[in-house]
């Protein structure tokens, strides 16, 4: 980390999580003891086996659970006290199944319903959904009723719903689930534009290989704890911590794993990286 | 949540391993039965009855106050207005302006009240002791075609399910600002459509895949059905068979032929 001097660090803040607990009625403790700071302009990873408090902690960032302990500081505010409508200003939350918040007729309509909730100025909403409608490439869907889409197109406009929201922090929940390689590929590039346009990016995940190609944070969740939080290479290179987690780095990872004997180094994360290693160790292209 | 939408409870009771028709059949005597007495002392009787059983199928008074928290209100509700709306009787023991409050009719709100709680906790015995599976066994033993009883134990199955979707939904919305409790009944009413189509649209889709799912178990194959688990009944169920329809019969024969008020 390089500290940066010219912008004051209180300022860059987006999320700020401190001592965060959250123990649902039933009594299941989903999150004991989260600390966690976001800088604005980041790309974190929240990665974590099935049931590690993923979903939960995001929940707890837009408000719509409220910590049992601890708090939420969204922009140097605490969270508590604030609606969720209010929050949503800043963080947008793009959940895991598009077709929980699908309903209007037509998928101009659906992507205008977010801003208009938030009481933007008419001018603003058109510019803001045209821009959201834009970025997903939803032009030739504008009239089409966003049920009869399939669903990668369908996640295409719950994603477009909250970009023409125009929040500072964007939490997506699995956004890749059930897509094909090519449209995720194509949606996370889509991510990547948002997150270089200066917007801060929470991707919550079990896919590693997109951790690896996309996050330049990750945030290992186990048990409802921060269990590891660092570059996706520190991430990667102890696999045993991994595994605590229900998780396993991507196969690039792994295979570099195997062939450390050879002199491969075992934190490469890309297939351009292996290639490069092999090669050197070849001695020469 | 579950809790509220399945009241059953496992436990090793004779209530609980009773043949389901015959808990079915007691419900129904002991409700006809909250309507044959008229008399508070008899209702408060019948009352202490149900409980003494609710407390033999280890039921804590604490999770039947909960479930029966509306009934509850309801009860608060008839003590309150039975006596504003019926103001035959004497002697008068308050007015205000047209309204007379009455003894007789206190007394009658009163017995009113006792008569509802018999209704509820007696089919909330039912609902604690027996699984829906034995519930939905037991009516299509009794004659109910199969098909409803299936649709009923997959209906009374995802209540929960849908309690959890409905909740996801709710969240979903709330994140792109909309604020259900917001406005006028209209408004009020018009932000619940932004719930209800997502529901209902995956309700359609669950039913659907649900079919297939039993399709392809071969649902409906043969035309008559055989159980992994028959009901029978045992001696028993016979004795408390007998013990009921004497605990329907003799207050009815006091009532009727003896002429005692009760």
């Amino acid at each position: 980390m390089i500290p940066s001097a010219s912008v004051s660090p209180k300022r860059q803040k987006a999320i700020s999580v401190r001592g965060l607990r959250y123990t649902y009625e039933g009594g299941v403790e989903a999150l004991r003891d989260i600390n966690l700071d976001i800088t604005n302009g980041e790309y974190v990873a929240i990665v974590g086996g099935n049931g590690s408090g993923k979903t939960t902690l995001a929940k707890n960032l837009l408000g719509l659970l409220r910590p049992t302990d601890g708090e939420v500081i969204i922009e140097d505010r605490p969270a508590s006290g604030r609606a969720v409508a209010e929050i949503a200003k800043i963080v947008g939350y793009a959940f895991q199944n598009p077709d929980h918040q699908l309903f209007c007729a037509t998928v101009e309509e659906e992507v205008r319903f977010g801003p208009l909730n938030l009481g933007f100025p008419e001018t603003e909403i058109e510019k803001k959904v045209e821009h959201a409608i834009e970025s997903m490439n939803l032009d030739r869907f504008r009239k089409t009723p966003p049920l009869s889409l399939r669903l990668g197109e369908r996640r295409r406009v719950s994603i477009a719903s909250v970009i023409a929201m125009d929040p500072r922090v964007f939490i997506l929940d699995e956004p890749t689930t059930g897509l094909d390689a090519q449209e995720a590929s194509e949606l996370m590039g889509k991510l990547r534009v948002l997150n270089e346009e200066g917007k801060t990016i929470i991707l919550i995940t079990h896919d590693m290989k997109l951790v690896a190609e996309h996050a330049k944070r990750v945030v290992v969740m186990s048990q409802g704890r921060v269990l590891l939080d660092s570059d996706p290479r520190g991430a990667f290179s102890d696999p045993e911590l991994l595994r605590q987690s229900n998780l396993e780095p991507p196969p690039v990872t792994l295979l570099a794993h195997r062939l450390s004997e050879l002199g491969i180094p075992k934190d490469v994360i890309s297939p351009e990286e292996l290639v490069f290693q092999i090669m050197r160790v070849r001695g020469g292209p | 949540m579950p809790g509220f939408v399945d009241l059953y409870t496992e436990a090793d009771t004779f209530l609980h391993r009773m043949d389901p028709r015959v808990k079915i059949l007691a419900v129904i005597l002991l409700s006809l039965l909250a309507f044959v007495l008229s008399g508070l002392y008899s209702l408060l009787v019948l009352l202490a009855f149900i409980f003494l059983l609710l407390f033999l199928a280890r039921a804590t008074l604490s999770r039947t106050l909960f479930a029966l928290k509306f009934v509850l209100r309801f009860m608060v509700l008839i003590i309150i207005l039975w006596p504003i709306f019926d103001p035959s009787g004497t002697p008068v023991l308050a007015s205000f302006g047209p309204v007379k409050i009455t003894e007789p009719a206190v007394w009658r709100g009163v017995t009113s009240a006792a008569r509802v709680g018999c209704l509820a906790t007696v089919w909330y015995i039912l609902m604690f002791t027996t699984s829906q599976r034995d519930l939905v066994r037991a009516l299509v033993k009794m004659g109910v075609r199969f098909d409803f009883g299936l649709a009923l134990a997959i209906s009374l199955r995802f209540l929960p399910t849908f309690g959890a979707l409905i909740d996801s939904i709710k969240d979903a919305q709330r994140a792109r600002g909309l604020e259900l409790a917001k406005g006028g009944p209209l408004r009020r009413s018009r932000n619940y459509v932004a719930v209800l189509v997502p529901t209902i649209v995956s309700a359609l889709r669950t039913a659907d895949s649900l079919s297939l799912a039993l399709q392809s178990r071969a649902y409906g194959a043969r035309a008559d059905r055989t159980y992994l688990r028959d009901l029978r009944m045992r001696s028993s169920d016979g004795l408390v068979l007998g013990i009921l329809i004497a605990i329907f019969v003799l207050p009815i024969l006091a009532k009727y032929m003896l002429n005692i008020d009760i």
